[in-house]
Formats: C-alpha cells, sequence, structure tokens
C-alpha cells in the first residue's frame, strides 16, 4: 500500500503551482508578499497574476493586517512569508485581526522547521505549529508530498476561516503513489502494523515509512499514521491506532514542545501509551547543512526507527524497567545524540 | 467650502452630548472602559456617522457604504454609543457592554456588533487592516465608497502603523482617511514627555499623505475638513485628518488627565460627570440613565 513512486518535487513549487491553477479558477485569490517572492516561490503567482498580487515590503505586521482587510471585502488572501515571521512577528495581528473574527485568511508560512539553507535559529521555525494550534478558530496543516500540499491549498479555499500551512524548503518524493486527498481531521494510514503506530506530519511522514522499512527488516510490524492536519487532528485515528499498538512514535518537523507531537498526545488522553516525540527538543537550531541538522537533532529515520525500539520496549516492561509504571511513562528525549556523520538521507533532498 | 446650517450643528452637538452621556453610563454600568479617549472623539464621532459618511444602519452590510475602522478599539465606548445613536442596535444594548455573552465587547469584535467594521484591541494595527479594506475596494471597482480609520496618538508609537502609512501611499489610496484622534494624553501621560510624536503632521507628509489639521471639538471645522478629504483635494493620495483635541473633553476633572485613560467612574462620580454634561448641553436633566438600578455599591469599585 505505501509503495512510494520516484516522484520527488519541491514543496514550494507544488504551493507556487497550485496558486496559479486557483488563480485561473477563481478570481477572488489574492497573494501577498513581503519581499520573499522568489524564495516563497510566489513569484510564479506574480508572473501569471501581477494585478492581483500585492508586495507590501519588508512589513510582515502590515502584510497580515492588509490580508485581514481583504478578507473583509469578500477577498481569499493569501499572505506569504517566512513561517518564523508570521509566528514570531505578525503573531498579535494573524491573532487579533485575523483569528479573532474567523476571517477568510490562508496563510502561507514557508521554510517551515529545520531545511532553511543555512540561515540559522533566526529562521528556523520550529514553534509555529504550537503556535497557530493554540489559537481559537484557526486551523493547522503540514503537508506530507507536493500533492497533498495541493490538495491542502484548495481545501483551505474552500474552508470557511483562517488556514496555516506549513510549506518546507525540501524536495521531498511522493509519499503514496496515489494522490492523498486532504480533509481536516481526517489521518491516514500509509501502513498498516500491529508493533508500534509512528505518527508523522509534514515530510516527516515520509521518514516514518523510512524507518518502517528499517523496523521491518527485524521483524517489527509499525503502522504509519500520516495526519496533514493537525488542528483538527484526527482523534479517532490517534486513540485506535495507539490502542492497537499500544505504543508510539510522532515525528513532525518543528519542536515537540506544544507541537503536533503534543496534539497526539492529547488526543490520546487519559489513553496514552508509552510516546516518544521525535522533532527539535527546546533548542535553538544552528546554521548547518539540513542533513546534518536532521542528524543534529535527531530526527532521521534511524532516530525514528530507535525510538519506536524504545517505546515498545516501554511497553512490554523492558529496558525502562518498570512494568506498569513505564508502560505510563512518556518520554520527551531521544535518547543518544547522533552523529552529523552517519545521516542517512531523511526522504528529501535540501534544495 | 460647506457650511453647517444651525440646525444641523445643533443636531451635531446633540449626538456628541449623547455620545459622551452614554459613553458614562456604559463605562460606570460595565465598570470597566477607557472614557477619556471616548470624549476626544465624540465630535468626531457625531460628524462621521451622522455627516461625513454614507452608511445605513438598516442594512450594515450594504456593499456601497463606507467603512470605519476603530484602530484605537478601547475608545469602544464613544463608538457604540454613536453607533447606538446612528440606530444600527437599540440605545439599551449598551447595557451589554462588558457583559459575558454581550453584544459589545470590552473591545471591539466585529462578529458580535452589527455595523462593526473590524476587531482590534492590541494598537497599531487597524491602518493594516484599513488598507487592505481599500485594496479590497479598489478591487471592487467601488470608486465611490470610503475607508475611514481612526487613530490614537499615543498609538502612533508602534511601528505598524508607520509600515501602513507608507503602504497607503505606495498604492495610492485615496480612498483612504484616516483620522488620528489626537488628544496629547496616552494611558500614563502625555505623549510629548513618553514618547514624542512630533513633528507629527510632518511624518505624515514624508509618508506621502496629505494632512488636514482641524480642531477636533469644532463641528464646523471637522465638517470642513473630510469635506476637503473626500471631494475637494485632488486624487492619488491618502489623507489624515489631524483632528486635535483634548482626552476626557467634557467633564473637567477628566480633561487631560491621564487617570480617566481607563478608569470606571462610582455611581456618585458618574452622576456628576451626567450633570456636567448636561449643564453644558444646556439641559435640565441628565436623561434616560438606568445607573441608579445597579444592584450594589459595591459593584461599582475596581475597574482599572
Amino acid at each position: 500500500m505505501a509503495s512510494r513512486s520516484a516522484a520527488v518535487g519541491d514543496l514550494r513549487d507544488a504551493f507556487a503551482d497550485a496558486l496559479v491553477e486557483l488563480g485561473h479558477e477563481r478570481q477572488d485569490v489574492i497573494v501577498l508578499d513581503a519581499d520573499l517572492n522568489t524564495s516563497s516561490k510566489t513569484v510564479k503567482f506574480m508572473e501569471a497574476f501581477p494585478d492581483r498580487f500585492i508586495q507590501v515590503g519588508i512589513a510582515e505586521q502590515n502584510l497580515f493586517g492588509i490580508g485581514a482587510g481583504l478578507a473583509m471585502e469578500g477577498y481569499v488572501p493569501f499572505p506569504s512569508t517566512f513561517a518564523v515571521f508570521a509566528a514570531r512577528r505578525a503573531l498579535d495581528q494573524i491573532a487579533i485581526s485575523i483569528a479573532y473574527p474567523g476571517l477568510d485568511v490562508k496563510i502561507a508560512g514557508s521554510y517551515a522547521g529545520l531545511p532553511t539553507s543555512r540561515a540559522g535559529a533566526s529562521h528556523n521555525s520550529v514553534e509555529d505549529i504550537a503556535i497557530f494550534r493554540s489559537l481559537p478558530n484557526m486551523r493547522v496543516a503540514d503537508a506530507g508530498d507536493g500533492a497533498e500540499l495541493r490538495s491542502v491549498i484548495r481545501v483551505a479555499v474552500q474552508t470557511a476561516g483562517p488556514v496555516y500551512f506549513r510549506v518546507a524548503r525540501l524536495e521531498v518524493p511522493d509519499l503514496v503513489a496515489h494522490e492523498l486527498p486532504f480533509e481536516w481531521g481526517r489521518g491516514h494510514v500509509l501502513l498498516d502494523g500491529s508493533d508500534v503506530t509512528l505518527f508523522g506530519t509534514g515530510i516527516m511522514s515520509g521518514l516514518c515509512l523510512r524507518a518502517a522499512e528499517i523496523l521491518r527488516r527485524d521483524g517489527i510490524h509499525p503502522r504509519v499514521v500520516h495526519l496533514a492536519s493537525i488542528k483538527p487532528i484526527d482523534e479517532e485515528l490517534v486513540r485506535s491506532s495507539a490502542l492497537q499498538t499500544g505504543c508510539a512514535v510522532t515525528a513532525e518537523n518543528a519542536s515537540v514542545v506544544g507541537g503536533f507531537g503534543a496534539a497526539v498526545l492529547e488526543a490520546m488522553g487519559v489513553n496514552a501509551v508509552p510516546v516518544e516525540r521525535i522533532g527539535v527538543r527546546d533548542r535553538w537550531v544552528d546554521s548547518g547543512p539540513t542533513e546534518s541538522l536532521f542528524a543534529e537533532h535527531g530526527m532521521r529515520s534511524s532516530d525514528i526507527a530507535a525510538a519506536a525500539r524504545r517505546v515498545m520496549d516501554a511497553r512490554d516492561g523492558r529496558a525502562l524497567g518498570t512494568g506498569s509504571s513505564a508502560r505510563r511513562s512518556v518520554a520527551l528525549t531521544g535518547g543518544e545524540q547522533p552523529s552529523a556523520t552517519d545521516f542517512d538521507d531523511p526522504g528529501g533532498r535540501p534544495v | 467650502m460647506v457650511s453647517l446650517t444651525d440646525v444641523d450643528r445643533d443636531h451635531l452637538r446633540e449626538v456628541a452630548y449623547e455620545i459622551r452621556r452614554l459613553t458614562v453610563e456604559m463605562v460606570t454600568w460595565g465598570q470597566w472602559g477607557h472614557l477619556g479617549g471616548s470624549f476626544s472623539m465624540a465630535e468626531i464621532l457625531a460628524v462621521l456617522y451622522f455627516q461625513a459618511m454614507r452608511v445605513d444602519p438598516e442594512r450594515p452590510g450594504w456593499d456601497g457604504r463606507d467603512r470605519l475602522i476603530l484602530s484605537k478599539a478601547h475608545a469602544s465606548p464613544g463608538l457604540y454609543a454613536a453607533m447606538a445613536v446612528r440606530g444600527y442596535f437599540p440605545i439599551d444594548a449598551i447595557y451589554s457592554y462588558t457583559a459575558l455573552g454581550g453584544m459589545l465587547e470590552g473591545h471591539t469584535d466585529m462578529t458580535r456588533t452589527p455595523g462593526l467594521e473590524a476587531s482590534g484591541g492590541p494598537l497599531g494595527m487597524g491602518l493594516s487592516v484599513a488598507v487592505g479594506r481599500a485594496l479590497g475596494l479598489r478591487y471592487r471597482g467601488d470608486p465611490r465608497a470610503r475607508v475611514y480609520c481612526i487613530l490614537g496618538d499615543g498609538e502612533c508609537n508602534e511601528g505598524n502603523v508607520w509600515e501602513a502609512a507608507m503602504a497607503a501611499s505606495h498604492y495610492h489610496l485615496d480612498n483612504l482617511i484616516a483620522i488620528v484622534d489626537y488628544n496629547k494624553v496616552m494611558a500614563k501621560g502625555p505623549v510629548w514627555r513618553l514618547m514624542s510624536i512630533e513633528p507629527f503632521e510632518d511624518k505624515w507628509r514624508a509618508f506621502g499623505w496629505d494632512v488636514i489639521e482641524a480642531d477636533g471639538h469644532d463641528l464646523d471645522e471637522l465638517v470642513g475638513a473630510f469635506h476637503r478629504a473626500r471631494w475637494v483635494l485632488p486624487r492619488g493620495k491618502p489623507i489624515v485628518v489631524i483632528a486635535h483635541t483634548v482626552k476626557g473633553r467634557g467633564v473637567e476633572m477628566a480633561e487631560f488627565n491621564p487617570a480617566w485613560h481607563t478608569h470606571a467612574p462610582d455611581p456618585a462620580t458618574a452622576d456628576m460627570m451626567l450633570r456636567e454634561l448636561a449643564r453644558s448641553a444646556g439641559r435640565d436633566e441628565v436623561g434616560y440613565s438606568r445607573l441608579h438600578m445597579a444592584v450594589s455599591e459595591e459593584s461599582f469599585y475596581g475597574g482599572e
């Protein structure tokens, strides 16, 4: 079921192409940019629809305020900037001018997570999932591949109210051979198995599939669940998978504090099983090649596989040692730090 | 130049009086709110809602209406009072100000209040939203409707204001009219002392705006200013009306007094204020008031 095709694409192109496609279909779609259009690739929309492309200069607070005003006049604006600037610089504007009145603004957070070339902490958006999922009215999505991102954008336009979606600066292979239809609050089982659940979102679901390959070589059969819709999250699928496999790993291209893994744990609620969260562990991100960053932060497929073995041990009363109490424990960190030299392809190529 | 007839002037004066009177009712009843910044814009609101703006309270969502965004959204009591008097909702609705589940939030919530054009609270944001609306009206091909945006003077300390000001002139938004309620006092003291904004007119001009200065309590001047802004000045630029006002104008103890930026009067003080307002308006009675119906004196304390 989870055989992946060879197609590889830069998520930014998928994003920009989907915008252009929408632009042809709908006259009410307007794209706004704050001097990043060749980085985010919204330049494609600018070239196709110069009249419906608004350049605001380097002024992110204004970017989102203007977006709010356009939505009030009946348009569907896509203000686009780096995820960090949306989440950090313009949070108040997004919260009060957009999310509070529930306006139809679709926010594209580009350069999400670790792959930002070598920009360093100021540009690595690791807190955006936690921030935006905490805003009432706001929906949050992180697509796993280009086709799904396109689907996210199409659904976002049809959804009333504000949406935040992430766009990673990364070439990723298709998650599955067929297109994943995006739906709010609905996850997909990419690979079925009964030993452990690997919950992934965004580009990390591809790594979960690779981790599953590693585990299967040892006779372990993980279930891989992809949750592009982080808010609302597929609570039913989270609960049933967690209960059926008895342990789980979550993987996100973001901080584990308050992010996707936290959302999965919230969904499990009182039925929480042993869980390890893969993601940035409450640290600032250094400059460095993307491959090295994934290694440094323990976010490679091998790290996910290792975490899977640990949560299975915890479930079975091994390693963590104390049976039933370990069963309820929720570990935050991912064990030994991997070395940057044993990086295995994170499933995508930094561009 | 337009000139007001005596009848029109009397009417606007009456409206401004009602705005202040209802503000006292609201802030006292709700035991929370911003009286000084509501009083300072009473004449501005009276002229906008009853003279300058094309609006229809029967059809608050009418496409062709002028839009008013209150960027200094803490002065919501003044705005709610003006809207109630204009007929957007019954006067009695003011007593739901800040009540749980009521239609008049402490800071503006456009989803609750009919005719309210934006939500706000944090300062510095409204002009960006106004720029977005002005661009939206241009996309819609509406050459008539105007977007008005009321800013505070202290609010102009916020960088976001100037991002929006830059964009408005860059995009030649001549359908946008900003009004600064230049009441000289911010929450904790005089603007000149906390963070000066002068030379203020120069700043707006440098950002590419046409500037009109007016006495913000002089009805004739305000009517003239808004007329010039809409009909006389050449097109191609956004326009700002810098309205020189007095914070707390109308009640002596509140004038230029930061203590009345956020403060709810107790019933005795409220009564004093209402009497002073009535006296200045040449009235014998304070008008309909519910303040005597308050449950207990106790409920009137607090309210910072």
